[in-house]
């Protein structure tokens, strides 16, 4: 079954002749513990792909339909409250707040009113299973940029979100950084979470179960 | 250069237009401070000058008007005189009003010492015509043509003109309301010429030199009864104290108003600056000079300030320039007119200059660097040194304190307010004591009876009646300076039991040859402990006492002393006393009033400062808490910037937020975290600041007249803290609906 389901997507930036129009159309079903990689040019669409399926965003037109929510029509009430429940982000440059130490980054989304009860305590274990226990009191401009990426993927996952949402995850790290974010990442979906990732690396695409490609605003697989 | 600083102010639009809010906002206070500050210091000058007011006004019991001036001719320095017959208490009726206190002036020839504001002036030959006061004019809506009825005798006549002279304060400030008639309307309606005066006008060739005058006139006096003097000098010192301390206030709000926004626009270019590092950093690679650079950064400041301050200027003076108009008016002032522009202009190039300077200096500071570590340090990284704690909350606060500079401004100027609104409900609330608490200007006496002395046993055994006893009070002048007025008040004994003004220096009366003088008489008249005052009684009779003692009274701005009676009663035998009555602590007032009237003796309340300026001192108290909440709204403007500032600092962390999860709650509590952080602080500096600064600085302006209790009060402090709880409120929600409607996304590309 889907977890999420994204029907005739359609996003224009700008307007009149300067107007382009990212997504035309774009389809997409992503089962429970199915990786999905997207591949395309810079400035195809994909990043935007993303923020539609996690409600960052809303399409012109299309619909979305995850969690049993229509996030294209949804309020921003339940935008916040779906993004809190039932998805996962996890970004190219990490997005730590330099304020927080590692540890209160990954607690962070799961200490807001409405977070899962236990996101506390699955908080302390991805600590512990990511294995980021020593450097957990570290401020992020204390850490290098592989554990900065795990206590990302911590975060994302603190509130046991069913989609994982992936924005070059690997982009800024070296190879062997990459390889163990991608680890957890192929982990995350085996859990039975949907992952949708874009990327530009063929490692990436590797572990993925199925590889897309947005082109002309539409996905199509490769 | 236009061109780019155009088109980088649009492109910076809402951060463009609440810098153009701010400035507009501190231009509105500083154009109402200048337009008031500056008509009240100068209104006496200029009216004076446009009246040709005279050096001296003596006042003496009618006597021919040739024998007058014989005296008067035989003065050293004189450069003219003229000569008045003054009737007081005449009946007045016009435009469907009355009034029996109306002060008939009958003019000679000569100079006038008056000025005509609309009409025209009297005429030796034409009868039947009267010129009035702008104060009785305005009161009664009267206009040249109208006519007016003076008493009977006069019957009716036109008026021709209405004037202004600022040796007085108008009517009904002024109980009596002016009149001036020519010698021709005496002539036609009573049938005789008038050959008397009351009131002579001295006009001096070295006005300087008034003293010598005043003491040569004192000797060429003899035969002239009551003989008092009123110098231009002693009017205007007397107005520029009380304008005085309205004007300190006045240009100390302005400051704070300047200041506020100066800080806050400096705080944030440098915000806005730190921003832009990395444009600058291109701007220079491509060879833009430093200069260029903080030229642009000038010319777009003044893009914003210029428009906002001379909208700003022009309201606030708009705004006040009818109130200042009528409280000079109240005077006998006239407003500033045309005058104002230059000190307007002068302050529009102030806001100008506190505006560029603040936006060009960092960007200025920041272009000097080589463009390499401009570019390098493009980014803006807050610093962090610990980790914040307190949940959302305390990252707020941490977000807010991130910007040091900023942070400091912020609380800074929130401070400087919420001291200013404390300070404002303290004299406010001062204000209406001084008006309705006699023991505000240290009366024990709750009640005053007009009853003969021998009645004092009954009213003492009327229940509820603390003590009772005689209190004499009689106006004198000081004998050595002639046109000092002041008040007498004695009791039998210890005066203390019934007034008890604070001691400031020396010591309580102990004896008939001793005095207690108020600071104001004290300064007015140069006397220091061991000093001589030697004051002229009603009756002529001069009395002559030893200061032991200076107060610090409020009654007759100071210019009052205590004494024993004796030697009142020896100079002035038909002086007669007043009964003041003292409450037990507790008692019934309505019940001791009704038990006072059955024992045939109705009584008064005793008054505070003054009963005559209660509406005046109510107006006073209102205004202040107007200007209270004036400067609440620029510690709203500064809430509102510093949590923008913020927001927009920490675009990306709070679109991050929104992206975990975190709806409009989990926004609105980081924002309140950095309001909380800012506010806090501010507003127990803010507490502080009045208690030690402002307060004392306040008082001390007064203390020529009165020793003014100006510590906050916990009512202050309470409502000065929810005040303050309720702008963060609600500068939280105006921010917080500003974030929420921006996509989760932009914050985030800008991260």
């Amino acid at each position: 079954m889907a977890v999420v389901r994204a029907r005739g997507l359609v996003k224009t930036f700008g307007e009149g002749r300067v107007a382009r129009r990212v997504l035309d159309g774009a389809d997409l079903d992503v089962e429970a513990g199915e990786v999905v990689a997207v591949l395309g040019r810079s400035g195809s669409g994909k990043s935007t792909l993303l923020h539609l399926l996690g409600g960052l965003d809303r399409p012109q037109a299309g619909s979305i339909e995850l969690a049993g929510v229509d996030v294209a029509r949804a309020s921003e009430r339940a935008l916040s409250a779906l993004r809190r429940r039932h998805v996962g982000f996890v970004f190219q440059f990490f997005h730590l707040l330099p304020e927080l130490s590692g540890e209160a980054n990954v607690l962070l989304a799961g200490r807001m009113r409405g977070a899962a009860p236990d996101a506390p305590v699955r908080g302390s274990e991805l600590i512990d299973r990511l294995g980021l226990r020593q450097v957990a009191a570290s401020l992020p401009h204390q850490l290098s940029g592989g554990e900065q990426q795990r206590f990302a993927i911590a975060r994302a996952l603190v509130n046991d979100p069913s989609l994982l949402l992936a924005d070059e995850p690997t982009g800024n790290l070296d190879a062997e950084a990459g390889t163990e974010v991608l680890r957890l990442l192929r982990a995350g979906a085996d859990e039975g979470r949907a992952v949708v990732m874009v990327t530009h690396e063929a490692a990436a695409t590797a572990m993925a179960d199925r590889v897309l490609r947005l082109g002309d605003g539409k996905l199509e697989p490769c | 250069m236009l061109t780019l600083a155009l088109a980088g102010l649009r492109a910076r639009g809402s951060r463009t237009l609440l810098s153009a809010l701010g400035i507009l906002a501190a231009s509105l206070v500083v154009g109402t401070g200048v337009t008031v500050g500056y008509g009240l210091a100068t209104g006496f000058e200029r009216s004076a000058d446009g009246a040709g007011l005279p050096d001296v006004i003596a006042r003496f019991d009618p006597e021919r008007r040739t024998t007058v001036d014989e005296r008067v001719r035989a003065l050293p320095n004189l450069a003219a005189a003229s000569y008045r017959y003054e009737v007081l208490n005449a009946p007045l009726t016009a435009n469907g009003h009355h009034n029996h206190r109306g002060a008939v002036n009958t003019i000679g020839e000569g100079r006038r010492g008056y000025e005509i504001l609309e009409g025209r002036d009297l005429a030796a030959s034409r009868a039947g015509e009267a010129v009035v006061e702008q104060g009785l004019a305005k009161e009664w809506d009267l206009h040249p043509g109208d006519r007016i009825r003076i008493g009977r005798e006069l019957g009716e006549l036109t008026i021709a003109g209405i004037s202004n002279a600022p040796d007085n304060v108008a009517f009904p400030l002024a109980t009596t309301a002016r009149v001036y008639i020519s010698d021709a309307t005496v002539r036609e309606r009573l049938g005789f010429t008038p050959d008397d005066a009351n009131v002579a006008l001295l006009w001096l060739r070295d006005p300087a030199k008034a003293d010598v005058t005043l003491t040569q006139a004192r000797a060429v006096s003899f035969g002239l009864g009551k003989l008092e003097f009123v110098t231009r000098e002693g009017v205007r010192v007397l107005l520029s104290q009380a304008a005085g301390i309205v004007i300190s206030l006045l240009v100390a709000f302005s400051l704070v108003a300047l200041v506020a926004a100066g800080t806050m626009l400096a705080a944030g270019a440098h915000a806005d600056v730190q921003r832009r590092l990395s444009a600058f950093g291109v701007q220079r690679a491509l060879g833009f000079s430093p200069g260029r650079i903080a030229a642009l950064q000038a010319t777009e400041a003044v893009l914003v300030a210029a428009p906002a301050a001379l909208a700003g200027l022009a309201i606030g003076t708009l705004a006040v320039a009818g109130p200042s108009g009528e409280l000079l008016a109240a005077l006998n002032e006239r407003p500033p007119g045309g005058a104002l522009a230059l000190p307007l202009g002068l302050a529009l190039v102030a806001v100008l200059a506190i505006v560029v300077a603040a936006a060009t200096w960092p960007a200025w500071r920041a272009a000097r660097r080589p463009p390499a570590e401009i570019l390098r340090g493009g980014d803006v990284r807050p610093r962090t040194g610990k980790e914040a704690r307190g949940g959302l909350l305390g990252l707020g606060a941490r977000f807010s304190t991130a910007a040091r500079g900023r942070f400091i401004a912020s609380v800074a100027t929130i401070a400087v307010c919420a001291g200013v609104v404390v300070l404002m409900l303290a004299l406010a609330s001062l204000l209406e004591r001084l008006r309705d608490d006699p023991g505000t200007v240290g009366k024990r006496y709750q009640l005053t009876v007009r009853a003969p002395e021998w009645m004092l046993g009954a009213i003492r055994d009327v229940p509820g009646v603390d003590a009772a006893g005689e209190r004499y009070a009689t106006e004198a002048a000081d004998s050595f300076r002639l046109g000092e007025s002041l008040k007498l008040v004695a009791y039998p004994g210890d005066h203390t039991a019934f007034e008890a003004p604070p001691l400031a220096e020396g010591r309580r009366v102990r004896a008939p040859d001793e005095v207690e003088v108020g600071l104001g008489l004290a300064d007015a008249l140069g006397l220091r402990l061991g000093s001589t005052l030697a004051a002229q009684l009603r009756s002529g009779a001069e009395v002559r006492f030893r200061v032991v003692g200076i107060v610090r009274a409020l009654e007759s701005s100071g210019r009052i002393g205590w004494v024993q009676p004796q030697r009142l009663l020896e100079g002035d035998p038909d002086l007669a006393p007043g009964i003041v009555v003292r409450l037990d602590a507790g008692a019934d007032r309505a019940q001791v009033t009704r038990d006072l009237i059955e024992v045939g003796a109705p009584p008064k309340s005793a008054s505070a400062a003054t009963t005559r300026s209660g509406q005046f001192l109510a107006v006073l108290a209102s205004v202040l808490r107007g200007v209270g909440l004036a400067v609440g709204l620029v510690c709203l403007y500064a809430l509102v910037q510093a949590l923008t500032m913020t927001a927009r600092e920490r675009r990306g962390a709070v679109a991050l937020l929104r992206a975990c999860g975190g709806d409009a709650r989990a926004v609105a509590t980081v924002l309140a975290g950095a309001a909380a952080a800012v506010a806090l602080p501010a507003a127990v500096a803010g507490i502080v600041l009045e208690w030690a600064v402002f307060g004392p600085l306040v008082a001390r302006l007064a203390a020529g007249f009165a020793s003014l209790p100006l510590a906050p009060a916990p009512g202050h402090v309470a409502i000065v803290l929810a005040g303050l709880l309720a702008l963060a409120a609600g500068a939280i929600a105006l921010v917080a609906r500003r974030v929420l409607r921006e996509p989760v996304v932009a914050g985030l590309r800008e991260e």
